[in-house]
């Protein structure tokens, strides 16, 4: 299974929860309304706004939309080689 | 098939790219007002603060459309309607002909009576880049006015105080929101505004602007640049005033062709309205929500993505359902403030509040027919996982078990 990169800037997070609504296995907001990354449902301490994770094409797939929801674009996905795949370069 | 779509803000365009995903071959037609590409109104704020650049806040490139055969009309609006004959006609005097058409039109902003330059509304790019404009002309010692007391008083509130503007605020209605909030909700937002330097006046309505004509500055609008506001509790010195009463959708080209109406465009849990193959989406939509078990209107991006996405589906041939229990959140000045699901005190029968002016945050828990319908968390961001969860299970209070 491939591996990716995502990360969440908590500075341009603004808690709008579109990516919660999309992918709530892969995000969650804080107590501080910001969204911080799951692995799979699973909550690997400490919380952290970036995780590498495993996951299938439909899973990446749907990632990629929860991302692309995100009024702020605060989420950033990379593949394994460290390529940007969201947002568009 | 062909599809017509009226508004290219995001409602719109995911609903073209939905269809697009399929149906390889249909005709699609974005019809859209503004020149922009798709880009987000939520950055807006973000880039007036320096904290993205202008090319960041889009969400499409301008090739996108050509890309994916949708065909982009910019510039223009839909002015007619004929749903005998399906066609709608344009400001350009065209006429379209569709055989499924979505409105997805939003809405305008509320304008104040009286124009000056150094007034700014904060709705459209267009808007940000001229208070982009306004605030590069500040003199050294300025101060900034805000007119309104909901979400687009708080971007104001922040982007004058990220410029280290004195701000005084100005709202007609006793405290912000006051279709959802209780007089101690309210309390405690003013409070908090007060102890960070912001002068408030409520109860208010500007009766007139003052301008003064600038020798320094050539062409500088014939009106004058802004000095003043007045209210009925005299002259405030102000050079620049935010705005922020609201949204008004047009939609007297609708009714005119039969589409029922209500605060926005009614239609269905399926975003269907009452005219056969005509569908609605994103903010100028007032549809009936199956969680909430009544008719809404929500302005915010999550629903309008969201709807634009099942439209689409639907539009299709996917005859789906929109569910979704959508929120808006925000910030005055460091006090989280999020609305979740329905939150209209006159709808419901009775508001629980948790917490108080005292503790310095309260949460509203707003009850109908025994069921949590919505929630207005006002600096208590924990509440709002459960809150949201709770009104998709349809709780009751009780369960819920928050208060």
């Amino acid at each position: 299974m491939p591996r990716i990169h995502i990360k969440v800037d908590p500075d341009l997070c603004i808690g709008a929860a579109s990516c919660v609504t999309i992918a709530p296995e892969t995000f969650q907001l804080n107590e501080e309304n910001k969204a911080y990354v799951l692995d799979h449902g699973g909550e690997p301490t400490p919380r952290s706004y970036e995780r590498v994770i495993e996951v299938t094409e439909e899973e990446k797939e749907n990632m990629i939309l929860a991302a692309q929801s995100c009024p702020t674009l605060a989420i950033f996905i990379f593949d394994e080689e460290g390529k940007q795949l969201f947002p568009d370069l | 098939m062909r599809y017509v779509i009226t508004g290219g803000g995001v409602a719109g365009t995911t609903a073209a790219e939905e269809l697009r995903k399929r149906d390889a071959s249909a005709e699609i037609i974005l019809v859209s007002e503004e020149h922009h590409p798709l880009y987000s109104r939520v950055l807006l704020p973000h880039y007036l603060k320096g904290k993205v650049p202008r090319e960041r806040v889009f969400l499409k490139k301008e090739s996108w459309y050509g890309e994916h055969q949708i065909e982009w009309l910019t510039g223009i609006v839909c002015e007619h309607l004929d749903t005998r004959n399906k066609f709608v006609g344009l400001s350009d005097g065209r006429e379209l002909p569709y055989d499924k058409l979505l409105i997805a039109t939003g809405g305008q902003v509320r304008p104040i009576d009286h124009d000056v330059r150094g007034v700014s509304y904060l709705r459209t790019l267009d808007d940000a880049d001229h208070l982009v404009q306004l605030l590069a002309e500040q003199p050294a010692i300025s101060r900034a006015g805000i007119f309104g007391g909901g979400f687009i008083a708080c971007e104001y509130l922040n982007i004058f105080a990220h410029f280290q503007m004195p701000t005084a605020l100005f709202h007609r209605g006793a405290y912000f929101w006051t279709r959802s909030l209780e007089p101690s909700a309210g309390a405690l937002i003013h409070k908090h505004l007060l102890e960070h330097g912001v002068e408030l006046h409520a109860n208010t309505q500007i009766t007139q602007l003052h301008g003064e004509k600038s020798g320094l500055k050539a062409g500088s609008g014939s009106a004058g640049d802004l000095t003043g506001i007045v209210t009925a509790h005299g002259e405030h010195a102000v050079n620049l005033l935010g705005v922020g009463i609201g949204i008004e959708p047009d939609f007297s080209w609708l009714q005119e062709a039969g589409v029922e109406t209500g605060v926005g465009v009614r239609a269905n849990a399926f975003l269907e309205t009452n005219v056969p193959d005509v569908y609605t989406a994103g903010d100028i939509a007032e549809f009936f929500d199956p969680i909430v078990e009544r008719h809404i209107q929500a302005g915010n991006w999550m629903n309008a993505m969201s709807q634009g996405r099942t439209v689409g589906k639907s539009m299709s041939g996917e005859r789906t359902e929109f569910r979704l229990v959508s929120s808006y959140a925000t910030n005055a000045l460091g006090l989280e403030i999020i609305f979740v699901g329905d939150v209209e005190r006159v709808a419901v029968e009775q508001v629980h509040i948790v917490g108080s002016v005292e503790e310095g945050s309260i949460t509203q828990l707003f009850e109908r027919a025994g069921r949590v319908v919505g929630g207005v968390m006002i600096g208590r961001n924990q509440d709002r996982t459960l809150i949201t969860k709770a009104i998709q299970e349809r709780q009751t209070v009780k369960e819920l078990g928050i208060c």
